[in-house]
């Protein structure tokens, strides 16, 4: 076994134990730790294949700027006696969607990317024209979305602690 | 190969950042002593400088108390994710031309995009403490780091933008003498900026000793603080090296092993200034804080990119 495979199982390591630590965790800040780890091994992965670019800005967006919202939201929300507003709840209902979704999602990447395997090294250019050119609509408007779904929360808790 | 290089290069930051830790707290003791007219230390070794070694026995062999109510795995743990990106980004930063420990194609980006971590450590440091001085330490590092990394971010893209690539090793062999006037206004920026992300004097509203004890690290001892104290000494090291690097040209106008001795002593110079500004200004307001951020750097920033943006047609 190559220390690159090793490299590989650390990363893999850390996405599953992150994703089951969102999965399994009734605390919802151990829930984001979770997460976090998930998302530290994603940008593993991508450094694994070589996209360098992909991985910084997978660090810099979703772990310095998605992450960072959520705890703020958390922290926001918890009320003074400690008793957390925020519970997972174990759902078998949620668990089976859940289920659901991911399978269906990997039939469908299965069926759409098969035999293509990820190269390694690809440049950085193709993928800075794609994000900063026709996606950066989108982009934007996912970003907004974030935003008012976080003021949501707050006018939604708001209201609840008035009542 | 490279895990294992990689797992070498970490050790060899984490050996570094330590070694610059406790010299750095000997020199800043000396440089705060010549500010405020006193000696600093002077009794264990030539000029004190053997202080630390006393010091360090001390915080290995102190209690470490975790608080009743903390979130006990996570607030073990917090310390140890606050260290960690400190000591990744420095593998990224170029010695000499065409040597960096990492040669990384976005090494620029990926140094930028560390304190994200950091401010994810901070705040869960901050929350597993069950503190209210801790939990308005720890916002208020969020607000300061989050807003403070984009002048920094502006002030170094500058930069790349006259080399014209992220890669540190191409800016530091694309690098030319004038290029420090023409950006000096951005090295400013990048020096507040990277002050206030490294939660340090005056900016150290988050651990105001006189309002909130230590802010978000009020409940750590022993070790576990020490490392609070580490990552904070090895921003400052790595922010400093990284500063002199790119709009220092490193080694310039030496090269080879007199290159290198030269851009350790820029840096060092970089770090007395930090010193040097943490000893003399008080500390302002959070409000003060934010609008020194968001009106006065963010648009200097901007302003040194469109005046580097106009010169480089002319190149």
């Amino acid at each position: 076994m190559s220390l690159d495979t090793v490299a590989f199982a650390l990363a893999a390591a850390l996405m599953v134990g992150g994703a089951l630590g969102v999965a399994l965790t009734k605390d919802v800040m151990r829930l984001v730790v979770g997460l976090g780890a998930f998302l530290l091994g994603v940008a593993g992965m991508f450094l694994y294949y070589g996209h360098a670019f992909l991985a910084t800005a997978q660090v810099f967006v979703y772990v310095g700027g998605v992450l960072v919202l959520m705890i703020f939201a958390i922290m926001v929300v918890h009320r003074a006696n400690g008793r957390p507003v925020l519970e997972a709840r174990h759902d078998i209902g949620a668990a089976a969607i859940g289920a659901g979704v991911s399978g269906m999602l990997f039939m469908t990447l299965r069926e759409s990317v098969g035999g293509w395997l990820p190269q390694s090294g690809t440049p950085g250019g193709p993928i800075a024209v794609e994000l900063l050119g026709r996606s950066i609509v989108v982009f934007e408007l996912a970003g907004g979305l974030l935003l008012i779904a976080l003021v949501a929360v707050l006018v939604i808790v708001g209201a609840g602690e008035r009542r | 190969m490279t895990l294992l290089w990689g797992f070498l290069w970490g050790v060899a930051s984490v050996a570094t950042i330590a070694g610059g830790a406790i010299l750095g707290v000997w020199w800043e003791r000396k440089v705060s002593a010549r500010i405020q007219m006193r000696y600093g230390p002077q009794q264990i070794g030539p000029y004190g400088s053997l202080q630390m070694i006393a010091d360090v026995p001390k915080l290995l062999f102190k209690e470490d108390i975790v608080p009743d109510l903390a979130d006990k795995a996570v607030f073990k743990l917090a310390p140890l994710f606050v260290f960690g990106p400190v000591a990744t980004s420095m593998v990224v930063i170029p010695f000499a031309a065409g040597w960096a420990p990492v040669d990384m194609s976005v090494g620029i980006l990926f140094f930028l995009a560390v304190p994200s971590i950091e401010v994810i450590a901070i705040l869960l440091s901050a929350w597993a403490s069950h503190n209210t001085l801790s939990t308005i330490g720890g916002l208020r590092a969020t607000a300061q780091m989050i807003s403070y990394e984009i002048p920094r971010s502006l002030a170094v893209l500058s930069v790349v933008l006259l080399a014209g690539s992220l890669r540190p090793l191409d800016v530091l062999s694309a690098w030319q003498w004038w290029w420090a006037p023409l950006t000096f206004v951005g090295f400013v920026i990048y020096f507040i900026a990277s002050i206030a992300e490294m939660n340090r004097g005056p900016f150290d509203i988050p651990e105001a000793d006189s309002e909130l004890v230590a802010g978000y690290f009020a409940d750590y001892s022993g070790m576990r603080w020490a490392s609070f104290m580490m990552a904070e000494y090895g921003s400052m090291i790595a922010a400093s090296l990284f500063g002199a690097v790119v709009f220092f040209g490193g080694g310039w106008p030496l090269s080879g092993a007199a290159g290198v001795v030269l851009l350790v002593i820029k840096t060092v110079l970089i770090m007395t200034a930090v010193m040097w500004v943490k000893w003399t200004f008080p500390r302002p307001r959070q409000d003060q804080l934010m609008s020194f951020c968001w009106k006065v750097l963010t648009p200097l920033a901007l302003l040194q990119l469109v005046i580097v943006g106009a010169v480089l047609p002319w190149l």
